[in-house]
């Protein structure tokens, strides 16, 4: 049996759906962080179900792609029954659906969920009339506490064995209007009376028709994909009655709530107390960039003060395997791929765990508060300059994690050409793995103000990105007014469990890329360095490495690194961002690059070549904004759906990355 | 009084008249459940962009859009009492 998850963006269908199936998909209290559909699956009973959690959707009518796709998929009669996961504390809008989804013919049971926030405004459901006036099983769950889902599952099994689909057979459909029997509620007589002409007619046209009702109401609604497909006579359509139907279900949810909701609030909500400060015109702004600036304090000061100990432990361990090594008289070449390569590349990314650990830690908090969705109301302004709706700053803003999600995120953005502005500029946002850059080489040339250097790589990431879009903006002609249209959902205090899954997955991330590409880079720029057309050397400038870094110094060299060791490393970069730390570690042979003495060793290397403060920050810069990583440009090329565009954001990138470095470093030289 | 969105006052209730949006947008709110009639409240304001609230849930708007929405001034309407929204 395939059990369908579906409900507005933000109910709670991934955290039900991760209660059953024990999968652990990223839920986060802004809405549209599901943005394909997900399947797992489950026993109950001795019998296997399929579990399929559908992206968020408002409603089933075909003028965005998630209801095209959403309601194709539960046309297509894969699903057997539907579990439509309702926020009670927002009863009112999620029934809407739920009234679409019940004309749609399908089985389907309301998991109630969010009744404890229904609870804490000090208001109570009447969960026998629900029901009853639905005419579908209601069952009150919490997704986060696990409470209900047993019963839900057993309802949802239940009901799609049970349940007839006797309401939409065609020898039920008359001009009778007294359906009240037949259907939780009915339309206008005019319109009910042209469903039963409409379906009657379907049926003689259409014969395998299942549902003649839905099919007549979208009919009438003039639905675009619907209406591509199917016909009646043109005389018994004379306009849309969309707007119609759409007020006669608002006024019978109306009805439904006046019925079944007891003490109705009447005092401002928590929620709205705080924003009054968060989202309010002076101070929206400013708290923000307070709250950035907290979230860098942590990930770079308490985060640094914590990867000290983890530099001591590898710097340990590596001396500890040097000398076991050495003891056991390993040959030469085997010795320094190990401790020169694997150790300097991997160990030298490693220690950066408690600042990707806070990092996240930060933004999970962020996520799962409810303030996500603040920040673009905070940022529309701004964001409105550069033509794109302060929506598309949450893609951004993800992109300091990691450029994949966000640019997945950018889904949520209605129209192609946003989501491909908002991917070009995604990867100019500082994602975790740049950090490891930053610190590196803030912390060996600017040992006064290191965190001070790596804030104005955050910034000019930023500053870069809107500028990008301004730009763009500036010079396209069919400019289109933006339309910010985003929900706030209620704040509340983040769930330990979302927050430890979170971070847990981001560290597991983490900790496999340090495993496998790290791992399998640090072993090539190893060989690249270690290998030249005479064989194996000792002589790095003969190596292959050096031949390739020296075909790159003349581009390069204006924008201030003119060093084959800075090409080689940025190469590298593109399978991680976290490979340019490890080249250098492996280019130097320094096992621990990020203790204090590693890092003095590779300054007064890179002091040696003519490599300085200004050239330091140029690399800097250059890292921030070429071309991401391989998965974040898989993951462009996937959501751009062409290579050509791909290729063009690429190039915009490297023009980018280019043009500031040597800005910077012409002007810098100077002073 | 009919008057934009845009013009209204924070902290007030307000009565949708109607709107003039791209059918896209249109039909997105109506499904959201702004149709003439709802009532709704204004939580906060800036130049580009407001909150409002309506039938319980709070909505950002930018400015592109509450410019093309018609409201009423609660007081002057008194046909549409029951129809809910915001904090009632």
């Amino acid at each position: 049996m395939t059990i369908g998850f579906i409900g507005n963006p933000n109910c709670g269908k991934t955290t039900l759906f991760n209660a059953y199936t024990g999968a652990h998909l990223k839920v986060a209290n802004w809405p549209g962080v599901t943005v394909e559909k997900k399947e797992g699956a489950m026993k109950y009973h001795n019998e296997t179900y399929k579990l399929v959690d559908l992206p968020g959707t408002y409603s089933l009518t075909s003028y965005t792609m998630e209801e095209i796709v959403t309601r194709n998929y539960i046309l297509s009669g894969e699903v057997d029954v539907l579990i439509n996961v309702v926020d009670a504390s927002s009863l009112e809008r999620n029934l809407y659906l739920t009234l679409q989804l019940i004309e749609l013919g399908k089985p389907v049971v309301v998991a109630l969920n969010m009744m404890d926030i229904v609870e804490k405004r000090g208001m109570e459901i009447d969960l026998h009339r629900l029901p009853e006036m639905l005419g579908i099983p209601v069952i009150p769950v919490s997704a986060i506490k696990r409470t209900g889902i047993d019963i839900l599952i057993h309802a949802a099994s239940h009901h799609a064995k049970t349940s007839q689909s006797h309401h939409f057979e065609m020898a039920h459909v008359s001009a009778d209007i007294s359906k009240h029997r037949e259907f939780p509620f009915v339309y206008s007589r005019e319109i009910e009376n042209k469903i039963a002409v409409i379906s009657k007619e379907l049926g003689q046209k259409y014969p395998d028709i299942k549902n003649y009702r839905w099919y007549a109401i979208k009919l009438l609604e003039k639905d675009e994909e619907l209406t591509k497909y199917h016909s009646v006579s043109e005389e018994l359509i004379n306009r849309s009655y969309e707007t119609d139907i759409i007020n006669q279900k608002y006024e019978f949810i109306e009805t439904v709530i006046e019925e079944i909701l007891v003490n109705k609030e009447k005092s401002k909500a928590f929620t709205d107390k705080i924003d009054t400060a968060l989202t309010n015109k002076f101070t929206g702004l400013p708290i923000f960039l307070l709250i950035m600036g907290f979230i860098f304090f942590l990930t770079f000061l308490i985060g640094g003060w914590l990867k000290g100990y983890f530099e001591i432990i590898i710097e340990n361990f590596s001396g500890f395997i040097d000398s076991g090594l050495t003891a056991l008289k390993i040959n030469e070449m085997v010795h320094s791929l190990i401790i020169d390569g694997i150790i300097a590349g991997v160990g030298g990314i490693l220690t950066f765990l408690p600042n990707i650990f806070i990092l996240f830690l930060a933004l999970a908090f962020l996520e799962d508060s409810g303030y996500m969705s603040r920040v673009a109301y905070v940022m529309d302004g701004i964001m409105g300059k550069a033509g794109l709706s302060g929506k598309a700053f949450i893609p951004m803003l993800l992109g300091f994690g990691c450029s994949v999600p966000a640019v997945m995120a950018a889904r949520s953005l209605e129209s192609m050409k946003d989501r491909l502005r908002v991917m070009l500029v995604i990867p100019f946002m500082s994602c975790s793995a740049k950090l490891p850059i930053y610190v590196l080489f803030a912390g060996m040339f600017f040992p006064d103000n290191p965190a001070l250097v790596a804030f104005s790589m955050y910034i000019i990431g930023l500053a870069a990105g809107l500028l990008s879009a301004l730009i763009i903006h500036r010079f396209d002609k069919t400019k289109e007014e933006n339309m910010l249209l985003i929900e706030l959902p209620e704040y509340k205090s983040p769930s330990a469990r979302t927050i430890f899954i979170y971070v847990w997955d981001k560290i597991k991330d983490y900790l496999s890329r340090a495993g496998t590409v790290i791992f399998a880079a640090s072993v090539i720029v190893w060989i690249v360095m270690n290998f030249g057309f005479s064989g194996y050397t000792k002589d790095i400038s003969e190596s292959f490495g050096a031949v390739l870094g020296k075909y790159l110094m003349p581009v390069l060299a204006p924008a201030g690194l003119g060093f084959w060791q800075a090409g080689v490393a940025l190469i590298a970069g593109f399978a991680a961002k976290e490979i340019v730390v490890a080249s250098f570690a492996i280019l130097f042979g320094i096992a621990g690059v990020m203790s204090e003495s590693g890092m003095n060793l590779l300054a007064a290397e890179l002091g040696n070549i003519g490599f300085g403060p200004l050239n330091a920050y140029c690399l800097m810069l250059f890292a921030l904004l070429y071309p991401p990583c391989v998965a974040a440009l898989g993951a462009i090329k996937r959501e751009s759906g062409s290579w050509k565009r791909l290729g063009l954001i690429m190039v915009f990138q490297i023009g980018v990355a280019w043009t500031v470095s040597f800005a910077v470093y012409q002007i810098g030289r100077l002073f | 009084m009919a008057l934009k969105l845009t013009d209204g006052i924070k902290d007030k209730f307000y009565f949708v008249c109607g709107m003039s949006l791209p059918v896209k947008t249109a039909k997105r709110l109506e499904a959201l459940g702004m149709i003439s009639g709802t009532k709704i409240y204004m939580l906060n304001k800036k130049k580009s962009a407001l909150v409002v609230v309506f039938r319980g849930t709070r909505f950002a708007l930018g400015k592109a859009i509450a410019q093309n929405i018609e409201v009423d001034d609660i007081k002057s309407n008194n046909t549409a009492e029951n129809k809910s929204g915001g904090y009632i």
